[in-house]
């Protein structure tokens, strides 16, 4: 306790206050709080590439080591920093020309297998689920990651993506619709 | 049998999803941009607050209380050994040096002489 040193662990926004003022502590320590959820969102996001996901990740870190005063500590924090990793998101989306018109489900039912096998272990689940989101769009994928990976509301999940909380819940049902369908096989187990 | 709900389901396949971790390099680039940053910016500089904090807070009073006791005392003798102390101008040609040593006897030494810059 000397010095007026605290145990408590500092919260996201005192972090980003003394990375302001230039404490790179702080940063290491925002660094590791982030890290691996950053990553993952945008190993999910661009595509399932390790390589992309470490430049994105690091430019995201970049950005906020150059501009941290850009960040208003009357928001959450979490909120804006994935407000600005899904900006870089859709920068990396038009950059490729790959924005595509959301495909009704009828539209997917040729494209997407359907999973009839009750035996399909964990990881291949994954790999269908991201498969059939990544031919969905942007913004349910986007939406669907922020709900059930990170847990964010939907008002949050607004904010982050920029729509109106009503524009967030018809991507979620939309995304849902369509995993009900793929995962019929899970529906003894499972209320979609 | 019980049925999990989407909210479950999705919540609990999306948590356990692995993907592997960032490459450890990214860190070290991270920080050593954030030190070229901060050494551009401004100057080195580190911050007192926490330090005053203390110092004007009520706790470590025993040891705040020991640092000042020994602060004062060397404060004090410091200037009890001066050689120079006591040293007083009566007079515009006449020094008085009142020296006093160790054993508190006073010693006076009437140095009478002309002082240099009367002679201008």
């Amino acid at each position: 306790m000397i010095f007026g040193k605290r145990n408590r662990e500092a919260t996201d926004n005192e972090l980003m206050q003394q990375i302001v003022a230039g404490d790179q502590t702080a940063f290491g320590q925002l660094y590791h709080r982030y890290k691996d959820r950053m990553y993952y969102y945008f190993y999910r996001m661009l595509g399932n590439s390790p390589e992309l996901a470490n430049d994105f990740l690091q430019e995201l870190f970049m950005k906020l080591i150059e501009k941290p005063e850009s960040f208003n500590p009357k928001f959450s924090f979490p909120t804006w920093f994935y407000s600005v990793a899904n900006n870089m998101c859709k920068n990396e989306y038009r950059r490729r020309e790959i924005r595509r018109e959301y495909r009704t489900a009828e539209a997917l039912e040729s494209k997407i297998d359907y999973i009839n096998d009750s035996s399909v272990g964990q990881e291949q689940l994954i790999v269908k689920v991201f498969a059939t989101l990544d031919q969905l769009g942007e913004e349910p994928r986007s939406a669907f990651l922020l709900r059930y990976r990170e847990g964010f509301s939907v008002k949050d999940i607004a904010e982050i993506l920029e729509l109106p909380e009503g524009t967030v819940k018809s991507r979620l049902f939309y995304a849902r619709k369509v995993l009900a369908e793929k995962l019929n096989y899970l529906k003894d187990e499972v209320e979609f | 049998m019980i049925k999990k709900d989407h909210e479950q389901f999705y919540s609990g396949l999306l948590k356990n999803d692995q993907v592997g971790k960032p490459d450890a390099a990214i860190e070290d680039r991270l920080m050593y941009s954030f030190m070229l940053k901060s050494g551009a910016s401004k100057p080195r500089q580190n911050s007192f607050a926490s330090f005053f904090g203390w110092l004007f807070s009520v706790q470590s009073l025993g040891l705040k209380t020991g640092l000042l006791s020994v602060i004062l005392f060397f404060s004090v003798m410091n200037n009890q050994i001066g050689i120079e102390s006591g040293s007083v101008t009566a007079t515009d040609s006449l020094f008085t040096k009142r020296v006093l040593v160790a054993d508190s006897t006073s010693v006076i030494q009437n140095i009478d002489s002309i002082r240099p810059d009367s002679l201008n």
